[in-house]
């Protein structure tokens, strides 16, 4: 392992074409290509051996600081970092550890968790996997349920949570969880890790409609865990889980799964012949200039994460226009594919085979997750438009 | 250097913007506009000398004739200041679109002449190219007009529609074909055998049909001939694209915040009808089509502005920023009437002056589902060889 070049280099020196090349070389280079722009996400043991792979180069961790072994990237720096991993169509690793726990441990944790775990996520030694939802604690998340209750050293907590993703391949799982009863809804709750392993954690991975087992239920039986995996103060869990929803929340809203899906219908439309058809091209140019749109409202956001600027509560905007778009996109899909619209897997067109319903498939989670498009339409009515309650 | 440059002119179109929008909000107030409607010429002669005094008429036209030498996003804030106010003078017809179709078209004399004129304010040119009664076949490089040399003389036969502004203009500058292919010519207003039929336009504005019969004039009216008269024209038609959606985002932002302010006090059952969530969805989606015609509006500007820009970039940028603009407009407008329920309907509420500008901008020079062809024939090319 070569820990030691990742804490060297001032990547943050180097000007931006320099720093661009350097990434998109080593993406091109070393990425599988069978794994690019995967339709779904990738189990560990499909994308573990590359996310070993970045964290031997010293890149898996691209936005820490690097005294804890990231790459300690400016905000101009991890944008083009993003930006070549989206070009090269690069897979998701399970990332949660890097995304959330470690700027989580970073900014609210204690000097003793950050050495024990910390290391742990950078050398993939640790999944993580994220245990914030409940079968009825979806977009009014702070009705949570589970709860924690101290006993001793420990707290015991008891309860379930649902849309885990990729539960099934982490060794770890941070939760929200309830230890004050009597308090208002956002003021109970706290945050807790936990071992996978420990007796009484039950995981049940749940077929979704596309096939595939992306998510998970976790069980939570008695489960004890030591009180000092509690990240923060008691019942301040709310606030923290809340600051971690940091700039991240822009590349819910990338163009790029948009412009993937626009050209898979470019592609089928060509192999079907429907650029003769005036109605076609009417419904593909504005699907097009709608992606084209909102490839000039990302680019307005990430301007300001460039300058360093906080988002505000506008960027909610993105997300709806991004998976709206994909779904629109998706819709038209299926509809140009006529009768084989309901076959799912690839269909043999003339000058290839066409996919017409994994789009339609990943674009229903999309508007939901991350806060569903309704919820954030809530959030814009109330903090943009300032409309009454 | 570029960002001392960059943060020096954000400065300067922030100055500009706050006067412009001041100087509209108290010398064009929304009765002003409502005034003039079905007035023909339908906008205040007097009202343009002002605008000439503040500098305005000679924003886009180079120093040595008179002008201020800026550029499309200065443009920009005086033409927004204006159509926030729904000011009817016909600033993006005239200043823009005629404006930018003489500065391409000089080094001829005349067209040095009327762009001295037009930027003190003196003379009002408008553009006559449309033939078609929907616009849909109507193409910058070509025209039904056709153009005849005769000696020393030129003879004009044929028609133009879609002329703004329809009525007070000084002249047109038509497009006709003749023997070296496309053709510019200025056409004085009181030209004989030149017949003008106002027609007027859902914002109480005018449109104009222009009729030639034999229409004689000068030699020297040609503006410009050939390859270069098709660059002067198609430039200034995407110009002009942009800043009337330019006009359109103003229009929209007027109309979505007359929503807002509607929805937060109008009470039914008991509580402000902006609670409702149904509602408070409904206007997201109108914020949304705002700001994504804001991050439109903004790119094209810069593409204008910028020294390096190629034409048929400009042209599909142009054809999208329209595109997106008129259907925002008529979305915002159909929607903010919807919100208001029958208030939004009556002629007394101020929204329907929104609504009525929006339908005409909308329209003008080809509406959404037009610029989308124009859009699509233009990146045809493109996206083969993308493919390929």
């Amino acid at each position: 392992m070569n820990t030691t070049a990742a804490t060297t280099t001032d990547w943050n020196a180097l000007d931006n074409a320099s720093f661009r090349a350097t990434v998109r070389e080593f993406f091109e280079k070393h990425f599988p290509g069978e794994w690019r722009y995967p339709q779904r996400r990738l189990r560990w043991s499909e994308i573990g051996p590359w996310y070993l792979k970045l964290s031997e180069k010293g890149w898996v961790a691209p936005s820490w600081p690097t005294q804890y072994g990231g790459m300690g990237l400016s905000p101009e720096k991890l944008i083009i970092f993003i930006e070549e991993q989206e070009r090269w169509g690069v897979a998701r690793a399970p990332d949660m550890g890097i995304t959330m726990v470690g700027p989580l441990l970073i900014n609210h944790g204690n000097e003793a968790q950050r050495a024990y775990y910390l290391p742990k996520i950078i050398a993939g030694e640790h999944i993580w996997c994220q245990g914030y939802s409940e079968p009825n604690s979806g977009s009014d998340l702070a009705s949570l349920r589970t709860e924690a209750v101290v006993d001793g050293d420990d707290f015991i907590v008891n309860g379930q949570k649902t849309w885990t993703t990729l539960a099934q391949d982490a060794t770890h799982i941070f939760l929200l969880v309830r230890t004050d009863k009597s308090a208002k809804k956002q003021e109970g709750i706290s945050f807790l890790l936990a071992d996978m392993t420990t007796p009484g954690i039950t995981v049940r991975p749940i077929r979704n409609i596309a096939g595939s087992e992306d998510f998970c239920e976790v069980f939570l039986e008695n489960v004890r865990v030591p009180r000092t995996s509690i990240v923060g103060e008691l019942n301040k869990g709310w606030t923290i889980a809340k600051a971690l929803l940091g700039f991240e929340r822009i590349f819910l809203g990338s163009p790029k799964q948009s412009q993937y899906a626009l050209a898979r219908v470019r592609e089928a439309g060509q192999r079907l012949g429907l650029f003769e058809d005036t109605g076609f091209v009417d419904r593909y140019t504005k699907l097009a200039l709608d992606v084209a749109d909102l490839g000039a409202l990302y680019g307005r956001f990430i301007e300001q994460v460039k300058r360093g600027e906080t988002l505000g509560p506008d960027v909610s905007m993105l997300k709806l226009f991004a998976t709206e778009t994909y779904s629109r996109l998706a819709d038209l899909l299926v509809d140009v594919m006529g009768s084989s619209g309901g076959t799912p897997g690839s269909t043999a067109l003339p000058g290839g085979k066409t996919d017409a319903l994994t789009t339609f498939y990943n674009a229903r989670p999309a508007t939901i997750y991350g806060g569903s498009n309704e919820v954030q339409r809530n959030i814009l009515a109330a903090s943009v438009l300032k409309l009454p309650s | 250097m570029t960002t001392t440059h960059d943060s020096e002119r954000a400065e300067q179109l922030t100055l500009l913007r706050e006067s412009a929008l001041s100087f509209a909000a108290k010398a064009s107030p929304l009765h002003r506009a409502r005034a003039l409607r079905q007035q023909t010429p339908g906008f205040d002669r007097q009202f343009w000398a002002a605008l000439a005094e503040q500098g305005w008429t000679g924003l886009l036209v180079s120093e040595k004739m008179g002008g201020y030498e800026q550029g499309f996003a200065e443009m920009a804030e005086v033409v927004a200041a204006l159509a926030t106010q729904v000011a009817p003078e016909p600033v993006v017809p005239v200043l823009v679109f005629a404006g930018r179709l003489l500065a391409h078209a000089v080094p001829s004399d005349l067209a040095t002449r009327l762009l001295t004129e037009m930027a003190e304010g003196r003379t009002l040119p408008a553009v006559a190219w449309q033939e078609d009664i929907t616009g849909a076949k109507d193409r910058t490089d070509q025209a039904a007009t056709r153009l005849e040399r005769q000696a020393d003389a030129l003879l004009l036969n044929g028609s133009k529609r879609h002329v703004r502004p329809g009525a007070g203009a000084d002249g047109y500058i038509v497009s006709a074909t003749g023997p070296g292919g496309l053709a510019l010519v200025w056409v004085p207003a009181d030209t004989a055998d030149l017949t003008v039929t106002s027609q007027p336009l859902a914002d109480g504005s005018y449109a104009a049909q222009l009729d030639f019969n034999n229409v004689r004039l000068p030699a020297s009216h040609l503006l410009a001939e050939g390859p270069n008269a098709v660059a002067a024209l198609t430039r200034a038609y995407d110009e002009t694209l942009v800043s009337t959606s330019v006009e359109l985002l103003a229009l929209v932002r007027g109309m979505l915040s007359m929503t807002q302010d509607y929805l937060r006090t109008r009470v039914q059952f008991g509580k402000p009808i902006g609670t409702f969530q149904s509602l408070q969805h409904r206007a997201v989606d109108l914020l949304l089509q705002q700001e994504l015609t804001a991050s439109i509006v903004t790119q094209a500007l810069a593409l204008l502005d910028s020294p390096d820009s190629d034409a048929s970039a400009r042209s599909a940028m142009a054809s999208r920023v329209k595109s997106r603009a008129s259907d925002a407009g008529l979305q915002v407008a159909r929607e903010a009437v919807q919100l208001h329920g029958a208030i939004g309907v009556t002629d007394e509420y101020d929204l329907g002056l929104y609504l009525q500008r929006a339908l005409v901008l909308a329209a003008w020079l080809g509406n959404g589902s037009q610029q989308r062809r124009r859009y699509a024939d233009l990146t045809q090319n493109a996206t083969e060889q993308e493919h390929a």
